[in-house]
């Protein structure tokens, strides 16, 4: 074990008693209670927790951007000097040129009317007082060192011309423009796709090693910290429950949260279908209340009579390692959720509930009259519009009580393919047919019994509930709509509704904003179950949600998909949850179906070489290095379209013949030119741990 | 809607137990404005129009609170007269506007594509326009009256509402709020007026609060110019128009319907200010 600080090195950064309050009116919120720790110099320190855990404010009070609202008592010294009570000039020198940042969001980090490369150029005209040319070629320079080939290309480039990832590079790159020795990296992966955020990663702890940058490292993935960072302070409202070496908190976890939060996490696995994922029970306190007591106890399975009466210190036990639990030394591991007992009738049987064949979707760049373009190519002036295909031929079927998983990264036209399964937009060509009913036929009126069998659960929780009704009204509706109990019966049947999603009747009176993630989640859950559906499009339903209560809604599915026999299709960027709730998967990437199986087929080799790629950054395995290209990607092609990105690529045949899909097995089948598929297992059982806590 | 109004201001009292400052200032304002207007005929000391020959031109006395104009009658009199006439236009003029406004936005918002571009573009023909010399066009060419002058200001608001409930609706459009009522193949009477207007009810509260002072202010620049009411009425643009003569001797002619005309701006606008505060549901604590 690790000693956590030598020493005979001064900290880097070192906060003492940090609490950090705000004023509400004429309120008083904690959002960091007595928080203290240590940074040596190239240092790595993760603080994770869920949203509302205070640990953005931990970093917002080190950066000063929490605004006249905020009282921050305690020390913060960087580099021997106390932040908090140094003047705002002298601070603003400091930041930017000792401590650099970089946010979640690259879409809007960076702005969006000036070049990369000025950008990165502005923090190295400013503090090191460079002319603005030189500043530009130190910026090319600090591109290159991301990883970035056509860095002059990019320098050049608008915001808007980048993928994610690229961008997050560049906004690395003028974090450290002016070789700063601490970087503060608040989530900076959340927002990108798995295969991005393995090479995001590989970059920083690389600079780590290179440059000799200290990193905080701000996030509420425990598997992304893994690969990153020597210690980890776990948060949970506002305060810290546990410090310790990466590997002694990620892998003996001593306080009951890190344990739940681990054990919350799906793993990369077949999963039966009676299993259920282990969650924690309740949601964290918004503004936990001052009183002595663990604040963890109401949602601990340890939980004992005294829990609540004891003041809980952060005792400090061998090696440094900290646990603010009394009785952490004698805990077992997180109680598993108990499997469920299926009955065999409960498995996908009979005919196709929905199908669909030959599916084509093509948008246009814009509407209405923007979408034409004038082209005078030839001499004779034509008026066109400029086509993106979203779905190509796509056709699959999904069996009544089964689950059809969707995996694929952002922008690869997997929400448009659930849309155009219940007809919200109107596909392009090809057909899909619900309970052998070709919909594109039906006439207006005969959709009414299929818009009430077929409903969808949305990916964000802030606007999946209109704002202005409340939840009893937004549940009623459809009951109403469909005529599907008596006017004096329809209050019954929401608090069943709503009972069903495990929230208290007691619930309808309220409004959206009064409800946490989790809670509208459930509620928008209920108004798709409220018309009795047999196939629901989950898009990404948990996918905006904290870990814990993550585990809670994909339980919550998995029970309703039992006692009501429903069909999904789930889509979801995470293979790990996906792997948890479906009974077979469907890889996707621009648009092309490139494999589809069971769990087990795809999960297993022979693989596709793009879910090869999406395993092995889930578990990060060197061989998910990918070609990183040039930065601006690619358009049209003809071939694969995954020959640009593919590390297998046979040739010519790759840029010119898109490949069908091939049948392996019954179920099973690879688009993809290579007759031998890659084979080499990389969910081996080796990997086990790793794949517990994946990304 | 006026009760479901009525319903998130009262919750949002409870919830806090008190209401924003602007609103109450506002609030009691137009109150005040509405109550002198209503009882205008009986507070007022003098009719509008009666004339006291001896007494032209007297300044702010006893007598006469904001003294006498050219024709020796009351200007607080007819300050208190004028009022009906400035709040029966800014607000006419006003839900004439919305009326027709916030339906085509409404629609130009849903439907997008084809309804919109036809809605957007019939409306930038209005915008294309000048706004005075529209109105002049209209009240030049028929004899001058209070509805028709009501009519003009608000036919040329429309544009500006509707493309506020555009904006507001296409934005709420990509809530997926919207997209789960279309899974249930709802018809457009409800997409409209119970998923979107709902939404769009606080912005454009606001929005109609501008413009009545808008409608206020055009109705007296129109009087100004001699196309609004015509004398002898009191209305405080033609009072502010005939008092200009006398600016130099006798400035309280025109200056105490000026004030009359900026303390209802500022009310409304008050009002339009706090009840965006009350009525945003993010602003609202758990």
């Amino acid at each position: 074990m690790r000693e956590l600080t030598p020493p005979s090195v001064r900290p880097l950064l070192e906060i003492r008693n940090l609490t950090i309050r705000y004023r509400e009116d004429t309120r008083h919120i904690t959002a960091v209670r007595d928080v203290s720790f240590a940074l040596e110099p190239a240092g790595a320190l993760a603080i994770v927790g869920e949203s509302g855990s205070g640990k953005s404010s931990l970093a917002g009070a080190v950066l000063d951007f929490l605004g006249p609202a905020a009282e921050i008592d305690g020390a913060i010294l960087f580099e021997g000097r106390n932040l908090a009570g140094i003047a705002p000039g002298q601070r603003r020198r400091l930041l930017g040129r000792r401590i650099g940042a970089v946010f979640q969001d690259p879409f809007t980090s960076l702005n969006p009317a000036l070049r990369i490369g000025r950008q990165i150029a502005e923090p190295i005209v400013q503090h090191l007082g460079l002319p603005l040319p030189e500043a530009l070629g130190r910026a090319e320079i600090a591109l290159r060192e991301m990883g970035i080939e056509r860095a002059a290309e990019v320098a050049r480039a608008f915001p808007h011309q980048l993928s994610g990832g690229m961008k997050q590079r560049a906004l690395i790159a003028a974090a450290l423009a002016c070789g700063p020795s601490l970087l503060i990296l608040d989530e900076p992966t959340t927002a990108l796709d798995v295969t991005v955020e393995a090479q995001i990663l590989r970059l920083l702890s690389g600079l780590r090693r290179d440059k000799g940058v200290a990193l905080l490292f701000i996030s509420h993935n425990l598997g992304v910290v893994r690969r990153l960072c020597d210690n980890v302070a776990v948060m949970y409202a506002s305060q810290v429950v546990e410090f310790g070496t990466v590997e002694r908190v990620l892998e003996s976890p001593s306080h009951p949260y890190s344990k739940g939060l681990l054990a919350s996490r799906p793993a990369l696995a077949v999963a039966s279908r009676g299993s259920r994922l282990a969650a924690i029970p309740g949601q964290m306190p918004t503004a936990p209340a001052t009183a002595a007591g663990c604040v963890f106890a109401p949602r601990c399975p340890f939980q004992e009579q005294h829990c609540g009466g004891i003041p809980q210190p952060l005792a400090i036990g061998p090696g440094g390692h900290q646990v603010r639990c009394w009785k952490a030394a004698s805990l077992g591991p997180w109680p598993p959720q108990p499997t469920v007992a299926v009955e065999a009738s409960m498995s996908p049987c009979g005919d196709a509930l929905v199908n669909v064949t030959g599916l084509k979707k093509i948008f246009s760049e814009h509407a209405g009259l923007a979408a034409w373009r004038l082209s005078l190519v030839g001499g004779r002036p034509t008026l066109y519009r400029p086509h993106i295909p979203a779905v190509t031929d796509v056709s699959f079927s999904i069996s009544a009580g089964e689950v059809l998983g969707l995996v694929g990264e952002s922008g690869c036209g997997k929400s448009t393919l659930g849309r155009l399964l219940l007809q919200l937009l109107r596909q392009s060509s090809g057909c899909v047919e619900f309970d052998g009913a070709d919909l594109a036929r039906l006439p207006a009126k005969a959709l009414v019994p299929f818009r009430r069998q077929a409903q969808i659960v949305f990916q964000n929780v802030g606007s999946s509930l209109n704002p202005r009704l409340s939840v009893g009204e937004a549940l009623e509706r459809p009951i109403a709509l469909f005529s599907l109990a008596q006017p004096h019966q329809r209050v019954q049947r929401v608090e069943a509704l709503l009972e069903m999603v495990r929230l208290p009747g007691a619930y309808r009176r309220r409004f959206p904003h009064q409800l946490s993630g989790g809670e509208r989640q459930r509620v928008a859950i209920a108004r798709a179950l409220a018309s009795e559906p047999r196939f629901i499009v989950c898009d990404e339903p948990v996918s905006a949600l904290d870990v814990s209560v993550q585990a809670t809604i994909v339980n919550l599915l998995a029970d309703l998909r039992d006692a009501f026999g429903l069909s999904y299709l789930f889509i979801s960027h995470d293979l790990a949850v996906v792997a948890q709730l479906s009974d077979r998967i469907a890889v996707m990437f621009k648009g092309r179906i490139c494999e589809i199986g069971t769990v087990a087929e795809v999960l297993n080799p022979p693989y596709h070489p793009y879910t090869r790629m999406l395993l092995a950054s889930a578990v990060d395995d060197e061989t998910a290095a990918e070609p990183a290209g040039g930065g601006i990607p690619a358009t049209a092609q003809s071939g694969c379209v995954f020959a640009a990105r593919c590390p297998h690529k046979l040739g010519l045949i790759c840029d010119t013949t898109p490949p069908r899909l091939k049948a392996l097995s019954e179920s099973h089948a690879i688009a993809c030119h290579i007759d031998a598929m890659p084979s080499a297992a990389i969910l081996s059982t080796s990997k086990g741990s790793d794949i517990r806590e994946l990304a | 809607m006026a009760a479901r109004l009525a319903e998130l201001a009262a919750a949002q009292v409870l919830r806090h137990q008190r209401l924003p400052a602007a609103l109450i200032v506002g609030g009691v304002l137009v109150i005040a404005l509405i109550v002198i207007a209503a009882l205008a005929q009986w507070i007022a000391p003098y009719p509008y129009d009666q004339m006291h020959i001896r007494d032209r031109f007297s300044p702010p006395s006893v007598h006469y609170l904001a003294g006498t104009d050219e024709y020796g009658r009351d200007v607080f009199s007819r300050l208190l007269y004028g009022s009906q006439l400035s709040l029966v236009l800014g607000v006419s003029a006003t839900l004439i506007s919305m009326g027709i406004g916030v339906p085509l936005g409404l629609i130009a918002g849903y439907r997008r594509g084809a309804t919109d571009e036809l809605i957007m573009r019939m409306l930038d023909l209005m915008l294309a326009f000048p706004p005075i010399l529209l109105v002049l066009l209209i009240l030049a060419v028929t004899p001058p009256s209070l509805m028709k002058t009501a009519i003009a200001i608000g036919v040329l608001a429309v544009a500006p509402i509707a493309r506020v409930t555009r904006s507001v609706a296409l934005d709420l459009m990509s809530g997926e709020f919207i997209e789960a009522a279309r899974a249930r193949g709802e018809r457009l009477h409800y997409m409209l007026m119970r998923e979107l207007l709902p939404n769009v009810w606080p912005v454009l509260m606001v929005e109609a609060s501008l413009r009545v002072v808008f409608a206020v202010l055009l109705g007296a620049v129109l009087s100004f110019l001699g196309f609004g009411v015509q004398p002898p009425a009191a209305d405080w643009g033609l009072m502010i128009s005939n008092g200009r003569a006398f600016a130099d001797t006798a400035p309280w002619i025109s200056l105490a319907p000026g004030i009359a005309l900026s303390i209802t701006v500022i009310a409304v606008s008050l009002v339009g200010d706090g009840l965006r505060e009350v009525l945003d549901p993010k602003l609202g604590g758990r």
